[in-house]
């Protein structure tokens, strides 16, 4: 019988199953793992019920199936209320735990979802020992990468890749997301190399995260969660500012709330 | 003359003594540098003047360095500060919301500036907020004021990041609530965004308004009703005062 968790971000929302021993899909970790991620819709608990409800029977399974199910992100105590999860825990705990579940080494992650973005730091049980967030401007967040790549005329998910390939850099100068979105508007206009620019939004993203993170101090290992963990270049930039490799998730990183959500309905379970 | 190259907009007075005698408005573009010209031109039509009887040219704001041929710079501060101690000696601040910062400033009895607060790398209660905002519920922002008349049960809008609260309002227009209950939710929040910063000065309690946001009378009446001191009006287009103030402080440094 799985283990289930839910997270309701600003942007998409994800559930994800865990199930033990059989059929080991992470086979570090001994867990089959079934996830499904969907563009949240305007209530939270719309999202929860249609994220979780196109899992299970995607996968054959009903609601009775879940043993216990932890909801977490925007709208957790409602998700709860509904008798959709037993209980809810911060994004905060859920990453911390996800992440520590699959790598214990870790001990900071930088969390970059939607709308906010978060630095956690932790001990070796994995427990939270400090947090700083943004979740008051948009620069810093998905949100940034967002109104940027649509400024740039590409997709949210190739700005990354065109970063990459970029020969040089254009820095921009404002940090604010729409004073950011016209200097951009400027340089296009002027036919500056879109590759440079995309490397130069990477820079500024990655500017504000390093401000967040030296709030709280990193500590190794460091793992980056949320959906901006997909973006290659931003990865990239962060490793180069602080001078280490950052862990890869075994899982997709913008599961990691909902998988650590379920990790703790595992535990919850348990001590039953 | 004065002549205020603003972030959204461009400036340009003619000022004999302390009298406005023509002024002139456009949008700060790419070509600043070459499209001032026109509008010089057109302002010193109206004045019925040509440019060599012009005493003095001061030049201000974020592109001034765009602007050949004047005889001074001045920094927006001073001259905003300079243009609303001119004409209201009995004031001890001035908020200015430009296009794209919001400047408090606080002057001294002889009307120098003795500290000033800005905001400038964030669009937050700017005009810029103002125009996405009022863009995303499809009232231009010269259509604020008749926009936010009727409003019954304004909406709150809790975000201070303008991307984040184009987000809220776009959400409220979808929810169908009255365009009327979102702008004046709108003013409101500019107006809350503004005076955060100008009651930091607790000792400014004799004020003016100035920058394009001013001239919002939606949002300027807001402001005045969450500061605590007394409002004097800027007795001319309050988006012309650092350009007033450049011309008189070209005006004072011809005399020298």
């Amino acid at each position: 019988m799985p283990f289930a968790g839910i997270d309701v971000g600003s942007l998409s929302a994800q559930a994800v199953l865990i199930e033990d021993g059989r059929t080991p899909m992470l086979k570090s970790i001994g867990v089959r793992l079934l996830s499904r991620s969907i563009r949240v819709k305007p209530n939270p608990l719309d999202s929860a019920r249609t994220v979780m409800g196109e899992l299970l029977e995607e996968n054959g399974l009903s609601w009775n199936d879940i043993t216990y199910c932890v909801s977490t992100g925007y709208g957790r105590d409602q998700v709860q209320g509904e008798g959709l999860a037993q209980s809810n825990v911060s994004e905060i705990s859920c990453h911390g735990t996800g992440a520590h579940a699959l790598a214990p080494r870790v001990r900071t992650i930088i969390d970059i979802g939607g709308q906010d973005a978060k630095v956690i730091r932790m001990d070796s049980d994995g427990d939270l020992v400090n947090f700083v967030m943004n979740d008051k401007c948009a620069a810093g967040t998905g949100r940034f990468l967002e109104v940027m790549s649509r400024t740039l005329g590409v997709g949210f998910e190739d700005l990354g890749p065109l970063a990459l390939r970029a020969r040089g850099r254009i820095e921009l100068s404002a940090r604010c997301s729409i004073f950011a979105e016209t200097e951009v508007l400027h340089y296009l206009q002027k036919g500056m190399d879109q590759h440079d620019l995309a490397a130069g939004i990477t820079k500024s993203m990655a500017d504000r995260v390093m401000a967040l993170a030296r709030r709280v101090g990193v500590e190794k290992e460091v793992m980056m969660t949320g959906g901006v963990a997909k973006n290659v270049a931003v990865r990239a930039e962060l490793e180069k500012m602080l001078g280490l490799r950052m862990l890869a998730p075994s899982i997709d990183p913008q599961l990691m709330g909902a998988y650590g959500a379920a990790v703790l309905a595992r535990r919850a379970r348990e001590n039953l | 003359m004065g002549i205020d190259i603003g972030n959204m907009l461009t400036k340009v007075v003619v000022l004999d003594g302390d009298e406005v005698i023509a002024s002139g408005i456009m949008d700060t573009t790419g070509n600043v540098g070459s499209e001032i010209d026109g509008l010089v031109e057109k302002v010193l039509a109206d004045a019925g003047l040509e440019r060599e009887q012009i005493g003095a040219v001061a030049r201000t704001g974020g592109g001034a360095e765009l602007v050949e041929g004047c005889d001074i710079v001045e920094d927006a501060v001073n001259c905003v500060a300079a243009a609303g101690a001119y004409y209201l000696p009995d004031i001890n601040m001035v908020v200015d919301v430009g296009g794209q910062s919001i400047t408090s400033m606080l002057l001294n009895d002889d009307g120098d500036v003795v500290n000033f607060m800005r905001n400038d790398k964030c669009a937050s209660g700017s005009g810029r907020f103002l125009e996405v905002m009022s863009h995303a519920v499809g009232v231009g922002i010269d259509g604020i004021d008749e926009a936010a008349q009727g409003a019954s049960a304004p909406v709150s809008i809790s975000s201070q990041c303008g991307v984040f609260a184009e987000s809220e309002v776009i959400t409220h227009v979808n929810a169908g609530e009255e365009p009327a209950d979102i702008v004046s939710g709108l003013c409101d929040a500019v107006a809350s965004i503004v005076s955060a910063q100008a009651r930091k000065f607790s000792q400014g309690d004799q004020y003016t308004l100035t920058g394009g946001v001013a001239r919002i009378e939606a949002v300027a009446g807001r402001i005045t009703e969450k500061m605590s001191g007394q409002f004097h009006q800027f007795p001319h287009d309050p988006r012309l005062a650092a350009c007033i103030g450049a011309a008189l402080l070209a005006g004072l440094d011809d005399l020298v």
